[in-house]
């Protein structure tokens, strides 16, 4: 840079520096579990209200980790005809369902060339550990057609290590494409109802397009089938925050 | 209905019902009644007055309470009448008792024979001409009559029915909720009668009841929540068998 008239260049002072305040970012991106979102119903709201003081009791007891349909979980259950009394499992979270303390998951794994998939109930007092061992999301909600996938997508290690993940990063998005066993499958998976983005689909170009015969395309405008749980996911999470920080 | 889980790990499940401003109306005295044992009036469910004509309220203004919506009679020994006017409380009942509840079924309407009474019907195929859902014979040849009370196809649900010997799992004083074993007839929020239970096998079961009734302005101040024994509560740490 040229000075101007031989003397020294004008001071620039450095730029200030930007605090990121870590600690309010992280309790704006806190992750609400999907069984306390009530269903739309005429059921007396006093009666979520009390599943969820007893929901909120359990979790202080005993940590429900954070995890997302399509990360591998291993939990320890009582069992009174084991040698050890207790059992242990892991899998991959194909489906989470239910809502309020009967709320479930499905963990499905390849054990020996035979597929065993377990349903557990969340808050059920037989469960007495459960890890996370890898934190990831799929392309879609429900992974119900690793069953007619190739048995290796739904293999996974029993002795398998955590995988470390740093606080407060993104969930990573597990863009998956997987390869399906050939046809006949348990539910015609091609078809735009399940609107599944997570299958490579090796089809002829004709069969798909047969399939796209039974597209609804009205019902993403469908005004009556809208759910907005905006509002009601902030009360219950201030509610939770609140509950579990006491 | 919410899941409920014992201390050996088993699941059942369990209805929720609601004790909403209940109050004793009338005591009608045995003679006066004409039945075996005395009766007490109670309401429930406070409701806006102004739907029903004054002469309708004159059993509320007696009890110096606002109109119910539901007023039902309980048979009572003459050891446990209470004055009317008291409030009635969830407190009433304790864990560990067993009772029975009385409700009107949901309403399905005009219900054909399968339906309503279980009748197998016809084949869908083989050379049957219009007749798969129908009662087929209503009646022998000899008898020349259809009986009284045949099964035919007519207005279901809509009727008071009982379930009888429910196991009380918790109670909930502050909300005043009782968490009853099962399931109970009725819709969601409809209005339902408990009683303790009628069956022989249950009748020693009570274990020092409040008796008359739990009076809230009582020396007696009792927690938020009364477990049964059994019951599996959250505060524990999870099942392990020994």
């Amino acid at each position: 840079r040229v000075s101007s008239d031989g003397k020294p260049p004008k001071f620039q002072p450095p730029p200030k520096p930007v605090i990121i305040d870590r600690k309010t970012q992280k309790e704006e991106r806190r992750f609400l579990s999907p069984e306390f979102i009530p269903p739309r119903g005429r059921t007396d709201p006093l009666k979520y209200y009390i599943e969820r003081k007893d929901m909120i009791q359990r979790r202080k007891v005993f940590n429900i980790p954070e995890f997302y349909v399509g990360s591998v979980l291993a939990v320890t259950t009582a069992d009174p005809y084991a040698s050890d009394k207790s059992k242990r499992f892991v899998g991959i979270c194909i489906q989470r369902g239910g809502k309020g303390l009967g709320a479930t998951f499905v963990l499905r794994n390849v054990i020996e060339d035979q597929g065993v998939e377990i349903c557990y109930e969340l808050y059920s007092p037989r469960i007495q550990a459960m890890e996370v061992l890898k934190l990831e999301k799929r392309l879609d909600e429900n992974l119900t057609y690793l069953r007619d996938a190739l048995p290796e997508y739904s293999t996974f290690d029993v002795n398998m290590k955590p995988v470390p993940r740093g606080d407060h990063e993104e969930i990573p998005v597990n863009k998956l494409q997987v390869r399906m066993k050939p046809k006949p499958w348990s539910k015609r998976w091609e078809r735009p109802k399940y609107n599944i983005k997570g299958i490579k689909f090796e089809l002829p170009e004709h069969k798909m397009k047969a399939a796209q015969k039974w597209c609804q395309p009205w019902l993403e405008f469908d005004m009556l089938r809208e759910y907005d749980t905006s509002k009601i996911e902030e009360k219950i999470r201030k509610e939770l925050n609140e509950e579990l920080a006491k | 209905m919410m899941p409920i889980w014992t201390k050996s790990g088993e699941k059942h499940a369990v209805t929720l019902l609601k004790v909403q401003d209940c109050h004793v109306l009338r005591y009608i005295s045995k003679e006066e009644s004409g039945g075996k044992t005395a009766k007490l009036l109670v309401g429930g469910k406070n409701v806006s007055p102004f739907s029903k004509p004054e002469s309708a309220h004159e059993i509320f203004k007696e009890a110096g309470v606002p109109r119910k919506q539901k007023v039902t009679t309980f048979n009572v020994t003459d050891d446990a009448i209470i004055k009317p006017g008291t409030p009635l409380y969830a407190a009433h009942f304790r864990p560990g008792q067993f009772v029975d509840v009385t409700a009107k079924t949901v309403g399905k309407g005009f219900q054909g024979v399968m339906k309503r009474w279980g009748f197998k019907g016809q084949p869908a195929s083989h050379g049957q001409t219009k007749t798969h859902r129908r009662p087929g014979a209503i009646s022998t040849n000899k008898a020349a009559k259809v009986y009284r009370g045949k099964k035919m196809p007519g207005k279901m649900g809509n009727i008071y029915r009982t379930s009888f010997g429910l196991k009380v799992w918790r109670i909930n004083t502050k909300h005043d909720i009782i968490y009853v074993n099962g399931s109970v007839p009725g819709h969601t929020n409809c209005l339902v009668k408990v009683k303790d239970s009628k069956l022989p096998t249950y009748k020693d079961c009570n274990k020092n009841p409040p008796f008359p009734t739990f009076f809230a302005d009582g020396d007696e101040e009792l927690p938020e929540d009364l477990f049964d024994e059994e019951i599996f509560q959250f505060t524990d740490p999870s099942v392990t068998f020994a």
